[in-house]
């Protein structure tokens, strides 16, 4: 009967949280909303003050808080990264090449040439990727959104 | 005389209390002491996945890069079977596979260079963790809540489970005393 106990607590405990199904986060994501990330980062005063829909795949994500996570954009190498402050919502760091869809507002962040190169070190050293201070060149201004919403499309492997 | 039983009375309620409600927190004690470890070494390893890494030479000329084929001839160069998700193309020379089974090629052209990553989320640390730091429901905050609770009277109603002179009152005072001597002690240093 105690084995049998602990068991079961152990197994419920393994896979409480391994179901492969599409995730919500917040209020989840409002797909009335949708505009391309690489609409949205074209023109993006145009966008400040109102709630937008992106989606793209998720091409990383915070591998350990979960706070941020960035979507590919419909523009080759672009990418838009959405951001929560820590456990407001925590995107799965195995949700990569996975479809997401975020809404949210869009906010800039206006950079000095020297935290440029802070803040793209930091990103680069969070996601284990490579980055060159040489490739920011003066103050620069990056958007990211904040969203109240995300929906994670699981695709079935 | 009538006081001391009516006194003794509310110790033996005071003592089962303390002892039902001390089984109960056995269960949330774990779940909050584990996770509690695996989140203050955050920056030491990764409390939720398990992240494994392997480094590969490929040898992918500029021609290659542009075919349509890449990725069927990535995966032939790494001996990998498993099926594509999807990929990305995140500068001129760095781009990422995506494929299931939660693994991902990270290749670099200009090194000639493919790191293959596989995550595996930690089977019972990871639910012990979603739970300590409320990303299950509402509810569980509320229970949480309730938890706290039952812990400080847990404190609080110790301090009256031993008489004699072994009591809080006597010299093993002492050991209250420095257990919140040491909370502060760390604002000061």
């Amino acid at each position: 009967m105690k084995t049998f106990a602990i068991t079961a607590l152990l197994y419920f405990f393994s896979f409480a949280s391994s179901a492969l199904e599409n995730k919500s986060f917040g209020t989840g994501a409002n797909m009335d909303k949708l505009v391309a990330i690489s609409t949205l980062l074209s023109s993006p005063n145009n966008y400040l003050d109102q709630e937008v829909t992106v989606a793209g795949t998720i091409v990383s994500v915070c591998s350990k808080r979960g706070c941020w996570m960035k979507l590919a954009s419909d523009k080759k190498f672009q990418t838009l990264r959405i951001k929560v402050k820590d456990g407001d919502m925590v995107f799965p760091f195995n949700a990569r090449g996975e479809k997401a869809f975020a809404t949210g507002k869009l906010f800039p962040i206006k950079l000095s040439k020297a935290k440029a190169i802070e803040y793209f070190a930091h990103l680069a050293e969070e996601a284990k990727e490579e980055f060159d201070p040489s490739s920011i060149t003066g103050e620069m201004t990056i958007y990211q959104l904040v969203p109240t919403g995300v929906t994670i499309e699981y695709q079935q492997s | 005389m009538k006081r001391t039983k009516r006194s003794n009375g509310f110790v033996r309620k005071l003592r089962a209390l303390h002892r039902d409600i001390g089984y109960f927190c056995i269960g949330m004690t774990v779940v909050f002491s584990i996770s509690g470890l695996a989140v203050n070494h955050i920056d030491d390893w990764n409390p939720n996945y398990q992240v494994d890494l392997s480094v590969k030479k490929i040898s992918i000329n500029k021609t290659q890069q542009n075919s349509a084929d890449l990725d069927q001839l990535i995966l032939q160069q790494l001996e990998i079977t498993k099926k594509i998700k999807t990929n990305f193309w995140e500068s001129e020379s760095r781009y990422k596979l995506f494929l299931e089974k939660d693994t991902t090629v990270f290749l670099n052209f200009n090194q000639q260079q493919a790191t293959i990553e596989t995550v595996t989320p930690r089977p019972i640390i990871a639910s012990f963790n979603k739970l300590h730091l409320n990303e299950v429901s509402q509810a569980w905050v509320y229970f949480s809540d309730f938890f706290a609770i039952l812990l400080l009277f847990l404190a609080i109603s110790a301090l009256f489970m031993v008489k004699g002179k072994n009591s809080v009152w006597g010299i093993k005072g002492g050991w209250v005393v420095a257990g919140i001597i040491v909370p502060l002690a760390f604002l000061f240093i």
